[in-house]
């Protein structure tokens, strides 16, 4: 294993479907040069509830949302990360919520790459 | 329909055009009057007090971005219900309500120049104006709302040009030879702070463009910030022009010195000239505060901070009950005499303390929220820390505290404001206590405020209760 949990991170965002191009458009400042994307259904402590409603559901409802990942250079996290909040702010619920976690490794099958060299343009190629 | 996003040069020509209003020229009338040019600096001060307010209020637009509520849903969220109903219901519907009767003032007054061999006194002439416009806005036709983007743009560059010939004094009419200094000792000039106070009233007004910005970070707080300049600039080249071409003593007498100006620097031309534009601005602003602050009283009740008739809409979908009550409030206020100078100046003064009471309680909230909330995503957050909401507070205390020159003078302003806020203060604490029910002093979660936007937000709390 060749990379330490300094270099490397992984950052989920869970979001507004209505949000996810603004956000990728500036993806590369941060030197992320990749990203995954699915559509996912859930629900956070509110269960569901919309904003106006004055009862909180009982029952989870769950609502339709994105999530996106990405793995950055660990450097780059706190400003990612402050970007993110910024651009996803709307100051109401359902926002969204960011999870961030080390990276131990990354390997790119292809060539066997390893580390932050899995991530970059190959070398091997 | 993609939206057309608006750019700096918009935000700068609405901020302008949303603070420049006719009774602004009466306070610049009144002020470069009694003090001669040294009213420039009493300007700045109060420019630079609107724009630390205004750079608060940009911050905690960022903080709950696209309300139609503005400073009364900050208010809420910083410091409750209960300064929320006193100062922001209250104090703002009054403020707006006493610049509506100004506005009509200078209407009355305009006319009544013009017709001056008749003796009518002009509030005749701002009741028919007040009722005109009371029975177009309920029969739900807004009748200025096309021209009033052009009436207010045409009003501030007729103040630009003839600023600028006056002051470089090539104008037709004879120049007059006076002192450019009336007085300028501490007192006087900080006494007037409250008069140019009221030029730059307003510049939050801007604030709903965000959404429709397209660099709203950047352009919203640097267009309020260079609207107040543009505005500073214009009037010093208007206390320029009165210098060269109007006698302070006149001027300071005057209840329509922008057309005493206009007749003394090109001659009738001048006089006709001013005389149209402030016409056409007087009515466009009292047409759009009784159509606006009728809504504004319908949104306010949404939130449960007034009482449930203010929703009540008659056949044409007009919210009739704030558009009757803002009618005889103008008119009331007018029946009983603002047709003086003294009378309309100091009605500009209550008008300014109760404003400058709204903006502290904003900048209050600025520094509450920072505390509350210190990691909140702030797409614009003041620099130094807490050192502008501060210096806003201490700027509009001073300018309370030397509202007039005159010790008098400014024991009755603030009788008048302490029997105000102590009315609303009752009707704030019966309303919570009984209507909202809820703690007078804690403040709203920013969710909950950002959730009142939502029209099903009343339907299931009425539901829910």
């Amino acid at each position: 294993m060749k990379v330490s949990i300094e270099e490397l991170s992984r950052v989920e965002i869970i979001t507004r479907e209505a949000k996810v191009i603004e956000l990728t458009e500036n993806f590369s400042r941060f030197g992320i040069t990749g990203m995954t994307i699915y559509d996912a259904k859930g629900c956070g402590v509110q269960l569901g509830t919309q904003e106006y409603e004055s009862d909180k559901n009982e029952v989870p409802q769950l609502l339709s949302k994105q999530v996106i990942m990405v793995v950055l250079p660990t450097r780059e996290v706190d400003s990612f990360i402050e970007f993110v909040e910024k651009s996803l702010y709307t100051g109401h619920i359902g926002d969204g919520k960011i999870f961030v976690t080390p990276v131990t490794n990354a390997i790119r099958v292809r060539t066997g790459e390893e580390g932050t060299d899995a991530l970059k343009e190959g070398t091997l190629d | 329909m993609v939206e057309k996003k608006i750019g700096l040069g918009s935000v700068i020509a609405t901020g302008v055009g949303l603070v420049v209003a006719s009774s602004c020229l009466l306070s610049l009338g009144i002020g470069a009057g009694s003090i001669g040019t040294p009213f420039i600096i009493t300007m700045t001060i109060a420019c630079i007090v609107n724009i630390l307010t205004l750079l608060s209020v940009a911050e905690l637009n960022s903080l709950m971005p696209n309300l139609t509520g503005g400073l009364a849903q900050f208010s809420l969220a910083g410091v409750g219900p209960f300064i929320t109903i006193i100062c922001m219901v209250g104090g703002y519907l009054l403020c707006n309500s006493l610049a509506g009767s100004v506005e009509g003032a200078v209407f009355g007054n305009t006319f009544s120049t013009m017709f001056s061999d008749y003796n009518i006194p002009s509030w005749v002439f701002t009741a028919v104006l007040v009722t005109f416009l009371m029975i177009t806005n309920l029969n739900g036709v807004d009748v200025f709302i096309k021209v009033q983007d052009f009436v207010a743009y045409a009003l501030i560059a007729s103040l630009a040009i003839m600023g600028i010939l006056g002051m470089l004094g090539i104008g037709t009419g004879e120049i007059v030879s006076q002192p450019a200094v009336v007085a300028s000792d501490f007192k006087s000039v900080t006494g007037l702070c409250g008069l140019a106070f009221f030029l730059f009233v307003g510049g939050e007004y801007v604030i709903p463009l965000t959404k429709n910005c397209k660099n709203s970070k950047r352009d919203i707080p640097l267009g309020m910030i260079l609207s107040m300049l543009i505005i500073l600039v214009m009037q010093i080249f208007m206390v320029l022009g009165f210098k060269n071409y109007t006698q302070w003593d006149e001027l300071a007498a005057s209840t329509t010195p922008q057309i005493l100006y206009g007749r003394m620097l090109l001659g009738p031309l001048g006089r006709y000239w001013m005389l149209v534009v402030t016409l056409l601005a007087a009515i466009s602003s009292v047409n759009t505060i009784m159509n606006s602050l009728s809504y504004i009283l319908m949104g306010m009740s949404k939130i449960e901070l007034l009482p449930v008739f203010f929703q009540k809409t008659n056949k044409k979908g007009a919210p009739y009950v704030g558009i009757v009550l803002e009618a005889v409030f103008f008119l009331f206020f007018n029946i009983t005499g603002l047709s003086s100078t003294d009378s309309i100046s100091f009605m500009i003064a209550v008008l300014a303390i109760l404003w400058m009471i709204s903006y502290i309680v904003t900048n209050v909230d600025v520094l509450l929220l920072r505390r509350r909330l210190p990691n909140a995503p702030r797409n614009f957050k003041l620099p130094f820390g807490a050192m502008v909401p501060v210096l806003a507070i201490l700027g509009s205390v001073y300018m309370i505290y030397s509202i007039d020159p005159s010790m008098e003078v400014k024991l009755s302003l603030y009788k008048i404001v302490g029997v105000t806020i102590a009315v609303l203060a009752i009707y704030s604490f019966l309303w919570i206590k009984l209507r909202v029910k809820k703690p007078l002093f804690k403040p709203y979660a920013i969710k909950e405020v950002m959730a009142m936007e939502n029209e099903l937000y009343l339907e299931y709390h009425k539901k829910a209760s």
